[in-house]
């Protein structure tokens, strides 16, 4: 943001490029031009809104989709009541939630959660009660090891790997280094991915784990280049990205060394936050589309959102995963007859999902019926620092995490992949 | 050897720890007050600077109105709230700036949210290389300001009329007042000088660290645990203190073991201050 005011200005701007029709309109649902009045379809979201982080962009974006949908004739005439929680980063505040939305308020369908907390304290809630969560971001590992429990985004493993993988491919890198938080199933989860990757290529690899509260960026910068690596990859959230970017060039060391991250450094800020020392030094994942791709779907997600969201909501990557993840919910309870929409028969249908299609992913999303865990989204592409603003760099390229071979294997035998 | 490089990455972030300790240390000393929005206060006044300089005015201004609004927080909270609580507890009195910080970390929050932004001075493209580290002129520029500041207020306190009535209340603060020391004036005069104190540091830290509200707030405790190391008295102590910390932090990187942990290394320093000298610093408590 330029000066406090930018969102407003900005806000404005949007509505009132929509109200002069410069925009395509929305499109949910069947489009249908009476709003639906039926009886209501109980989903539940779960989110971290206050805490350390805010994530509930993911459900801000899902409410939109919704009220869209509602305002075009629902699910065959039945509106959907979209109840968001949040769990204030408490992972004892999550199982509460869940339960009053599940058990009380006899949600059908769990549909755009992001939370930090919640895989981990809910996932086998939701087995045991036999609901279904089609989440936006996950984040730690248990979001991608659970029954019951499906992401739209990558996760940070797959997003790093893809990472590791461009700078194999494309930089020829032959020693890398990673850093991540200082937590189990994030940081070192994703960092053992880069080491086990090394490993089979013959390539050395480091990891070097910090806590994301320290002021020190400096000593992690140099711990990081001791061991003169081509590339580091980072796995940090962008607030801790920039200072160990900032403290990096410092030390002279975006001349020497390519720095790459997760997708959690993808935000529309960065680029000119960290500077023009990083054009064509600073490399990221992109676990969805280019924010201002020009696709259809990425192009309807942002008419939702100017429509339907509030002109504060950010369009960013958890914006387009509660998107995708609102509408592959409606794609399950569409298939089904709306007298007949229970939680037994939209997790069925849910469980049926394949071959969902957006041009906000790379590839196919489905659900992988009868599988212990569930990561449809494991292709992504690459994007680069350039003049204050990202760009795409690389076509969309599975990503190259060992771990992955078990979803490998079942895409092979469900016919998803060639 | 390897051990060097770190040495010198750790000068700067522990000169700024030394100069916010000795801002604690200097309020403390003349009105009891442990000031725990310290960093917050700082913090406000760097996002004044960024937010000048994003309107693109000159860096003097920014760096002048970031210290001027800091100082102004200082002075306002100093001369009309915190009097309120003069007769009270230690604790409570210490709670009290606790509300400020809040107070100025919501205002940060609605002005300028979380997103990341950076703070830059010419001095970070300008530096010296020492054991293969670039030390940059805005982390020279801090040590000696620390230095400097340490020396003026040691010459303030042993040298001025102010420094004289500071050092009376310091010692009996109701001996000062019967003896005709203006208690108001004086303690208004160390919120001042604090505030000053918290603007330097928090236009380096969001230079140095990072320009974000919540994260500078909390930076009070390296602080603090400097300002305990030097038994909240002696300015000197407290200036090494805050320098030994931010060293030690540094100095723990290479070591695998510890590295992810080593953002605790102030609070275990303070813990362990607080532990060998906790007596003494109960003695000083009890004077006022």
């Amino acid at each position: 943001m330029k000066y406090p005011f930018a969102g407003l200005a900005a806000g404005l701007t949007l509505f009132l490029m929509t109200a002069a029709g410069a925009n395509a309109a929305a499109s949910c649902g069947t489009n249908a031009a009476e709003a639906a009045t039926g009886e209501p379809i109980v989903i539940g979201a779960i989110t971290g809104k206050t805490g350390p982080d805010d994530f509930s962009n993911s459900t801000r974006a899902a409410k939109a989709y919704f009220d869209c949908l509602n305002a075009k004739g629902g699910i065959h005439g039945r509106p959907v009541e979209y109840l968001v929680e949040d769990d204030q980063w408490n992972p004892e505040i999550a199982a509460q939630l869940a339960a009053k939305l599940v058990n009380d308020e006899k949600a059908v369908l769990m549909v755009g959660n992001s939370s930090f907390v919640e895989c981990g304290a809910n996932a086998e809630f939701y087995k045991k009660s036999g609901i279904i969560a089609i989440a936006g971001v996950g984040v730690p590992r248990e979001c991608f090891f659970a029954e019951s429990y499906a992401t739209t985004n990558s996760g940070p493993r797959i997003s790093m790997l893809g990472a590791m993988g461009y700078a194999l491919e494309q930089l020829q890198a032959k020693s890398v280094v990673c850093i991540g938080p200082n937590i189990p199933n994030v940081g070192t989860w994703s960092c053992d991915g880069v080491m086990q990757l090394a490993k089979e290529k013959g390539l050395t690899a480091e990891t070097i784990l910090m806590d994301p509260g320290t002021a020190d960026s400096t000593s992690t910068i140099l711990q990081a280049a001791a061991s003169k690596p081509d590339a580091i990859i980072l796995g940090l959230p962008k607030g801790v990205t920039v200072p160990l970017l900032t403290a990096a060039e410092e030390q002279g060391l975006n001349q020497t060394i390519k720095f790459l991250s997760a997708a959690s450094a993808y935000d529309l800020s960065v680029p000119e936050t960290i500077g023009a020392g990083w054009d064509g030094n600073f490399i990221v994942n992109m676990e969805f589309n280019d924010l201002e791709a020009t696709t259809p779907d990425n192009q309807n997600w942002l008419a939702v959102m100017n429509e339907y969201g509030q002109s504060s909501d950010p369009r960013d990557t958890f914006a387009q995963a509660g998107y995708l993840a609102a509408r592959i919910a409606e794609a399950a309870l569409m298939s089904l007859d709306p007298k007949e929409i229970t939680r037994e028969t939209a997790s069925a249908a849910v469980r049926q999902m394949k071959g969902f299609n957006s041009d906000i992913f790379c590839a196919p999303w489905y659900f992988g019926e009868g599988q212990p865990r569930h990561n449809a989204n494991t292709t992504t592409r690459m994007a680069v620092s350039e003049a204050g603003k990202w760009k795409v760099i690389s076509d969309c390229t599975p990503s190259p995490d060992p771990e992955l071979a078990d979803i490998r294997a079942f895409e092979k035998t469900a016919g998803i992949a060639p | 050897m390897t051990f060097l490089p770190f040495l010198i990455s750790g000068l700067g972030i522990g000169a700024i720890y030394a100069l916010s300790g000795v801002g604690l240390v200097v309020l403390f000393r003349a009105t009891g007050v442990l000031n725990f929005a310290f960093g917050a206060i700082g913090a406000i006044g760097a996002h004044v600077a960024w937010q000048i300089l994003d309107w693109k005015y000159p860096l003097v201004l920014a760096i002048f109105a970031a210290v001027a609004v800091s100082t102004l927080i200082s002075f306002s909270y100093g001369r009309f709230l915190a009097p309120l609580l003069s007769h009270r507890d230690t604790v409570v009195r210490a709670v009290g700036t606790l509300s400020l910080a809040l107070v100025l970390i919501a205002v940060m929050g609605v002005i300028w949210g979380e997103l990341p932004r950076k703070l830059q001075f010419p001095t970070d493209q300008m530096y010296q290389t020492i054991f293969g580290v670039r030390l940059t002129y805005t982390r020279i520029l801090a040590l000696l300001l620390a230095l400097s500041m340490v020396c003026a207020i040691t010459l303030l306190l042993s040298r001025t009329r102010l420094g004289l009535d500071m050092r009376a209340l310091a010692n009996d603060r109701d001996l000062s007042a019967i003896l005709g020391v203006r208690i108001r004036k004086t303690e208004t005069a160390a919120w001042v000088i604090t505030g000053v104190f918290a603007g330097l540091a928090g236009l380096l830290l969001g230079d140095l660290v990072r320009l974000q509200g919540t994260f500078l707030t909390f930076l009070v405790i390296p602080a603090i645990a400097a300002a305990i190391l030097g038994q909240l008295r002696s300015l000197w102590v407290t200036a090494i203190g805050g320098l030994c910390i931010g060293i030690a932090e540094a100095l723990l990187t290479p070591l695998q073991d510890i590295s992810p942990y080593r953002a605790a290394a102030p609070f275990v320093i303070a813990l362990i201050a607080v532990t060998i000298l906790g007596s003494t610093a109960q003695a000083s408590l009890k004077d006022r």
